[in-house]
């Protein structure tokens, strides 16, 4: 009689298992047919429902003591659920190690002499879970699964030393403490899985090579931040042989070519960035990189026709493929932040990074066309994908703005010029301080005006370069006036006001307004010269260099006036000074300064400089020797 | 300002809950003649203003959270808790078309219920919880694990197929604590964030919003104050996010592009304007500026509406308001002004003429930003920037718990029409206007007369809700602070009793009762208010019953259950009786001795928190927590009575003596003893057949135990109870003084007795006197011996363990009364204690030996270790 009850419970028993794995794999194969569903919205939905479903198979699992024979299955339909919901939310969230915590104790529960013991760690409970399993032969597959998992978890928290004891343990090596991760996952080798168990949505074995690739991939980019090059190189080749998909593997060849090119080895990174171009899933990184390499080499037609592509690239809408619903490397890797090699640009920075460039070159036609391009698109908007801000470090869009004026006015469009540059005091306008208030403010001496005056001076200043241009010096000089009255109430510590409102600080410089009032100062003076106006002259090129004493520029001006007004003494004066100066100073300050500016202090800088100091030196000579 | 007319008209109820509707999730819009309406439920009704019905009804799978409309567009989207945003078609004809043939579901509703089809989710995201739509775009919050997370997506077109790409930007705010729950099934959130778009004034064709329906368009000052030179020189829409940890965010929508290799950078893109301290409510903008009267026809009418001054409210009444203004030195600065207005705000909408609606469960009021701003002085060149006001005084509109306000477009010369739904479910309109009181008196006359009639009814009718709801909450606080009172004299009178009867007292006594074809033990706890004041609600009695751990450790604590009984009302000199059960547990054991403790306990929680949460439903989900954070942990008084405790004396029964009296019900005998059973079997073959009782006999001789005390010793101690009685009888009389059986050994006077212990066990108790003589040298000394003996081990020891803490309590009373020793031959007494140290070191021996011993050996260990046991239970020495 007692014989046949206990029969009868155990075939109750294993049917229930036998339902329940039926449940576990017919769930896996929903996912996967999940997987191939295009829809994305219904692909979401139906991913969602077998989430649901795995969630309550395991709710009834967990709801029975914990048993030697339904912990194999258990042990994999939370991996299930585990690898369902990371590539579902795409990453790694830390409840997750409360799942895994809850799949460990029930093991223990099974071992008597290993009773889980309160607050103990997760680490502490693979390792007496992994020492059970050596008893309990049958969960060692699903065990391993649910280590890849944790190892996952802990890599992308940046446990690392967990990890390192996790795969030690695994390896069945703790004597010998190999710090090396990367010989760790290597030597790592799960169990195959037995054909007859429960269905996985993925296996140990490509965990455990997603794994190894995100982790050299990890390590290789970290160490070429930190310049640690060649270790760099050795990790990423070991991740370019490593199991990744397209996508990644154009971010590894990318990377590569990085490592190459600051290992001043240009030929072979440019081999690896022609991989990267042929993977073909995304070229956008490995064009940015190529044309970072052009540069280097001096190559200006190739970087520039790198950048071109670059723009054409991401220009061109991809359709974002969605996610398969395992655990891939690309859910192991950090996002690149701004300091990384592979953070990419916008559409929009990549059209600025271009037209700057060729603005820099001396291109300045194709300049100003992408330049114009790029005003459009930003001011535009239709299309919301384009109409983009270049972030931060980048210019802000003022400066944009007057970078385009720049470029217009060196391609010799001028009327276009205006155009931009009214367009710009239009739009900012209403930023503006009253005009009576700032001469009354002024007058008061009130120091306190808002930095967004450094670009509407600088806008003024454009506008008189302009007028230059169409040989009109009076609105020149009224513009130059406009621009030096403006900057003259202007002091760098304005953009302390309003900091916690602004962000537009780091685009004014104490540097850029110094400069911008010099080359005013000077550009006025030259048009005075041009109108045969010495002694107005003469003083702007004083104040100048008075302004800005290391201005070698303004220093010349300032001599040929002298020369010319025949004040001898002077000249010989500031001639000397001149000879002791050296040159480092002017290039120094022009070092950190806006585009535009550059630009425009390349426009006033005198030609034939050191031929008149020549001709001064023996001129200075020559009386004195009489 | 306080004369501010109005006049409310009902125009529809909604069904709601008991308790009424919560707050934070209804809405409502208009647009024209039409008004979408959710209460907070899986519904979205479709109210026509001029017809006066319901035009059509949907049905969400989820709660409704948000609603917003895209007028010229004619789409409406919606969110749906858990499930994601909806978009759904209201051009007129197309949701006609699409209820046909529905008919048949409108049971109860005029018009049919049209559930909506799960293809039109245009956004699914369990965890998305606010969101804004603009002209081609959608912007969503999303509540990550530890972020919110927001994403930009091209704005999905009703009827299109809702395949949306990923979203074409995405950034992080700041942290956020995830609701509680189960992590796998988060609990609605108890506030949403808010999301409000901001226009630049240049911005293309922002019309598609009208006002109030989620974007606004800024003046350039105050846009390029706020939001920086970038978004005004690309006239980006800018979206203002109010986050419930009360942090105000705006994110420039136009820099808000990324992509997986080009991420944005939080930085960069999230910029943080203000933080609350408390939940955001509401965001809006709203013009403060009076035009001039001859300066208002200059003024573009466009240009006219563009606001100059932003808002924000917090839960608690926080509110703040930035406008841009010029220094003396003529550079632009922000005028930033806090106002705390009395909370908690459930909704607040912008109007025209300077004026936020604000709602709160006790009133809707209006607050004027415009009052310091002085209209137009032509002389003063920057008239448009006039200055907030120092303080804010709301203006009653005497309508109370108001949960979604909506400021309707088609606004009445002169004035505003609020359409408003209530914790009720009611949907009223409400035109204001705020500076007609002056003309109002002329203007009575008879054709008006009705009107003015029907609102003053309304008006009434309004106020008598209001009032009816104050005084409600005015009883609730009298009647805690009542209790309070009455808490604390009844706590001073118990404790400040220690000596002599407590004014409250609780006693204990137990006795066996049948229930459900089982013996069980029941302690009756009676409690007993003696004092004059009375026990009001807040009171409960706990009682816990501790169980000894096993029969071998009596001392050590063992499972202790609590009951608590509330005391509704126990008024002076009435006493309640609570009888709970003592035993057996479930497996049928009996653990005894049994502690019983009662104790008072006053709940401040159950009293003070009722009151401070108001009983009104639309304060309950915001208060549910604060009030009571104020209070401790396990706040409340806590007043021990009594302690008592049930050993095997009292539970002991005895079916021979009652039997003489009546019939007593059957005893669970030993006839099922697994032990008789095994006997039984292990008989040999041949043998003549013998009753279990011979052969446990045999095999099982009864443990026993005795206690021996000097006669001397108890006859003082039981003098009073022993009037003529013999010493043994006495004894025992006094040992089972609290078994309900002591009036028959009474009225036997019997000096030994068989009884049954709960388990149905037999046990005996045989009291006779016996001669000590080896003690005193002054010759033999009288003691009373008392024996125990039962075939349990258990039961045996229970029982000594109880007569044994008789003896010890009896023996410190007379030490007290200072009762002195007999001479003693102290040799003898050092021999006795030489043997029991020898016995003692034995069994500590044994008990050594038992655990490491395999079992044929330690059987034998632990036969002697009984022996050894036995010997120890049957001490020479007497209790003097």
């Amino acid at each position: 009689m007692s014989q046949q009850i206990h029969a009868g419970s155990s075939v109750s028993h294993t049917s229930f298992l036998d339902l329940w794995r039926e449940k576990n794999d017919q769930l896996v194969r929903q996912a996967k047919v999940v997987q191939d569903t295009q829809l994305s919205l219904r692909r979401q939905q139906l991913a969602q429902d077998t989430l649901e479903g795995l969630r309550k198979l395991l709710w009834g699992l967990q709801g029975l003591p914990a048993t030697v024979p339904v912990l194999p299955l258990e042990l994999t339909v939370t991996c299930n659920f585990i690898i369902l919901r990371v590539s579902l939310a795409q990453g790694f969230t830390e409840d997750l190690a409360q799942d895994i915590q809850r799949s460990l104790k029930r093991v223990l529960e099974t071992q008597e002499h290993l009773e889980p013991r309160l607050q103990q760690s997760l680490r502490e409970l693979w390792e007496s879970v992994l020492h059970a399993s050596s008893l309990l032969p049958e969960l060692l597959s699903a065990l391993h699964l649910l280590a890849g998992l944790q190892a996952a978890l802990w890599l992308s928290t940046d446990h690392l030393g967990d990890l390192a004891i996790l795969l030690q343990t695994l390896n069945g090596s703790q004597g010998r403490t190999s710090e090396d991760l990367l010989l760790l996952f290597k030597s790592w080798n799960p169990p195959v899985e037995k054909s007859d168990g429960p269905l996985t949505l993925q296996n140990a074995q490509s965990l455990r090579a997603v794994l190894l690739t995100a982790f050299a991939y990890q390590q290789g980019l970290q160490e070429l931040i930190t310049g640690n090059l060649p270790r760099a190189l050795r990790n990423l080749h070991e991740a370019a042989s490593g199991l990744c998909t397209r996508p990644v593997l154009v971010q590894v060849y990318t990377a590569l070519g990085t490592c190459l090119r600051k290992m001043e080895n240009p030929q072979r990174a440019l081999l690896y960035l022609i991989e990267a171009l042929k993977v073909g899933t995304d070229c956008s990184l490995p064009l940015l990189e190529a044309s970072r390499l052009y540069r280097q080499l001096g190559d200006t037609s190739a970087e520039l026709e790198s950048l071109e592509l670059l723009v054409e690239a991401l220009s061109v809408i991809r359709s974002s493929k969605s996610p398969q619903l395992l655990i891939e490397a690309e859910l192991l890797l950090p996002q690149p932040d701004q300091a990384s090699p592979l953070h990419c640009v916008t559409p929009s920075q990549a059209k600025h990074l271009l037209a700057s460039r060729c603005l820099q070159i001396g291109r300045e036609e194709d300049a100003a066309e992408h330049y114009l391009d790029l005003l459009a698109l930003l001011l535009d908007g239709s299309e919301p994908r384009f109409s983009l801000l270049p972030c931060p470090p980048g210019p802000c869009v003022p400066e944009v703005f007057l970078e385009t004026a720049a470029a217009l006015i060196q391609a010799g469009r001028a009327q276009d010029a205006f155009t931009v540059c009214e367009e710009l005091l239009s739009r900012t306008s209403s930023l503006l301080p009253k005009m009576s208030q700032l001469r009354e403010g002024a007058r008061k001496g009130s120091k306190e005006l808002p930095y967004c005056q450094l670009w509407v001076s600088a806008t003024h200043l454009l506008q008189g370069q302009a007028w230059v241009h169409l040989k009109a010096p009076k609105e020149a000089v009224s513009e130059f006036s406009r621009c030096l009255e403006l900057l003259f109430c202007t002091t760098p510590e304005d953009k302390e006001q309003g900091a916690g409102f602004n962000y537009e600080q780091g685009c004014s410089s104490e540097a850029a307004l110094q400069q911008l009032r010099v080359a005013a100062l000077i550009s006025r003076g030259l048009v005075w010269v041009a109108s045969n106006q010495d002694t107005k002259a003469l003083k702007d090129f004083l104040l100048s260099v008075q302004i800005f004493p290391g201005s070698r520029d303004a220093s010349y001006y300032l001599l040929q006036t002298l020369r010319r007004l025949d004040r001898k003494d002077d000249a010989t004066a500031l001639w000397q000074r001149l000879e002791a100066q050296t040159e480092l100073t002017q290039k120094e300050a022009t070092r950190s300064l806006p585009l535009y500016l550059e630009t425009y202090l390349s426009w006033i800088h005198p030609t034939d400089c050191e031929t008149f100091l020549e001709e001064f030196r023996t001129s200075l000579l020559e009386p004195h020797d009489q | 300002m306080a004369d501010a007319a109005r006049r409310v008209s009902y125009l529809a109820g909604f069904s709601c809950p008991l308790g009424g509707l919560a707050a934070g999730k209804p809405r409502v819009l208009c647009h024209e003649a039409e008004v979408f309406l959710s209460t907070g439920s899986e519904f979205v009704y479709v109210y026509d203003q001029e017809g006066g019905l319901l035009t059509a009804v949907y049905q969400f799978p989820d709660q409704v959270w948000h609603l917003q409309l895209l007028a010229r567009r004619g789409a409406l989207y919606v969110l749906c808790a858990r499930k994601g945003v909806y978009c759904l078609s209201v051009e007129p004809g197309s949701s006609a078309a699409s209820r046909a043939g529905e008919d048949s579901l409108g049971g109860e509703l005029p018009c049919p219920v049209v559930p909506v089809d799960p293809a039109a989710c245009a956004v699914p995201d369990v965890a998305l919880c606010a969101f804004a739509v603009l002209d081609d775009l959608l912007v969503t919050l999303v509540q990550g694990p530890a972020q919110w997370k927001m994403q930009l997506f091209e704005r999905p077109h009703p009827g299109e197929d809702p395949q949306l790409g990923g979203p074409i930007g995405e950034v992080e705010l700041s942290t956020c604590n995830p609701p509680a729950g189960v992590p796998e099934k988060p609990a609605a959130p108890r506030f949403l964030p808010v999301l409000c778009c901001m226009f630049p004034p240049g911005a293309r064709d922002p019309h598609g919003h009208s006002q109030g329906h989620g974007g606004f368009v800024l003046k350039e000052a105050l846009f390029g104050l706020l939001f920086g030179a970038d978004a005004t020189l690309l006239e980006s829409p800018v979206i203002l996010c109010g986050l419930p940890d009360g942090q105000l965010c705006c994110v420039v929508l136009k820099a808000l592009a990324t992509s997986r290799s080009a991420p944005g950078d939080p930085k960069a893109l999230v910029k943080i304007l203000h933080h609350l301290e408390e939940p955001a409510v509401f965001i809006g903008a709203l013009k403060t500026e009076r035009p001039a009267e001859e300066a208002a026809e200059e003024v573009l009418p466009e240009e006219g509406q563009h606001s100059d001054c932003l808002v924000a409210l917090g839960h608690q009444g926080r509110a703040l308001a930035i406008k841009a203004s010029w220094n003396e030195s003529g550079s632009l600065v922000p005028e930033l002004r806090e106002y705390w207005l009395p909370g908690p705000m459930l909704c607040a909408a912008c109007g025209a003429g300077g004026r936020v609606y604000l709602s709160t469960p006790l009133d809707l009021c209006v607050v004027d930003l415009a009052q310091g701003s002085a209209p137009s002085d032509p002389q003063q060149p920057h008239r448009d920037l006039g200055s907030l006001p120092l303080e804010l005084c709301p203006t009653s509109l005497s309508i109370c718990s108001v949960l979604t306000l909506s400021v309707s477009s088609r606004t009445p010369a002169g004035g505003t029409e609020l359409l408003a739904l209530t914790a009720k479910g009611r949907l009223v309109s409400c035109s204001v206007d705020l500076n007609s009181k002056k003309t109002d008196s002329a203007r009575v006359s008879v054709a008006n007369a009705g009107q003015r009639i029907k609102e003053l009814l309304s008006g009434i009718g309004d106020i008598s809700e209001r009032v009816s709801f104050l005084k409600k909450a005015v009883d609730q606080r009298n009647k805690a602070l009542t209790s309070l009172n009455e808490a604390m004299n009844v706590s001073c009178a118990l404790l400040s009793s220690r000596e002599g009867p407590r004014p409250v007292s609780c006693t204990t006594t137990t006795a066996w009762s049948r229930v459900q074809l089982q013996d069980v033990l029941m302690a009756t706890c009676l409690l007993e208010n003696s004092s004059c004041f009375s026990l009001e609600r807040g009171w409960t009695l706990c009682v816990q019953v501790l169980a000894s751990a096993s029969a071998l450790d009596l001392g050590a604590a063992g499972p202790a259950v609590t009951y608590t009984i509330p005391v509704d009302s126990l008024g002076p000199g009435s006493r309640r009786e609570v009888t709970l059960p003592l035993g057996p547990s479930e497996s049928g054991e009996f653990e005894l001795p049994v502690t019983v403790s009662c104790t008072l306990f006053y709940s401040l929680r159950e009293v003070v928190g009722g009151a401070l949460a108001p009983a009104d439903p639309l304060e309950a989900p915001f208060l549910e927590e604060q009030p009571l954070d104020l209070l401790p942990e396990q706040e409340g008084i806590c007043l021990p009575l009594s302690k008592h405790t049930v050993d095997m004396l009292q539970c002991l029964r005895f079916p021979s003596l009652v039997a003489a009296h009546t019939q007593a019900p059957r005893l669970p005998g030993p006839a099922h003893d697994p032990v008789d059973a095994f006997l039984e079997t292990c008989q040999p073959p041949g043998s003549q057949p013998s009753g279990p009782a011979s052969l446990r006999a045999k095999y099982l001789p009864p443990s026993s135990a005795s206690v021996r005390v000097s006669a001397e010793l108890l006859r003082a101690a039981l003098e009073a109870a022993r009037s003529g009685v013999p010493l043994c009888s006495a004894t025992l009389q006094w040992l089972l003084a609290e078994n309900p059986a002591v009036d028959i050994i009474r009225a036997r006077a019997l000096s030994s007795i068989q009884g049954v212990a709960p388990d149905g066990t037999d046990i005996h108790l045989v009291i006779s006197e016996v001669a000590v003589t080896d003690l005193s040298p002054a010759g033999p000394i009288q003691a009373v011996d008392i024996q125990v003996e039962s075939p349990s081990l258990a039961d045996m020891c229970r029982a000594h363990h109880a007569i044994v803490g008789r003896m010890q309590a009896m023996v410190t009373k007379q030490a007290a009364q200072g009762a002195s020793a007999p001479d003693l031959r102290l040799q003898y007494l050092r021999q006795i204690h030489t043997n029991h140290e020898a016995l003692l070191r034995e069994v500590q021996a044994l008990r050594d030996r038992l655990c490491t011993e395999d079992e044929a050996s330690s059987c034998a260990t632990a036969q002697r270790l009984l022996q050894v046991y036995k010997q120890l239970r049957n001490p020479s020495l007497v209790l003097l």
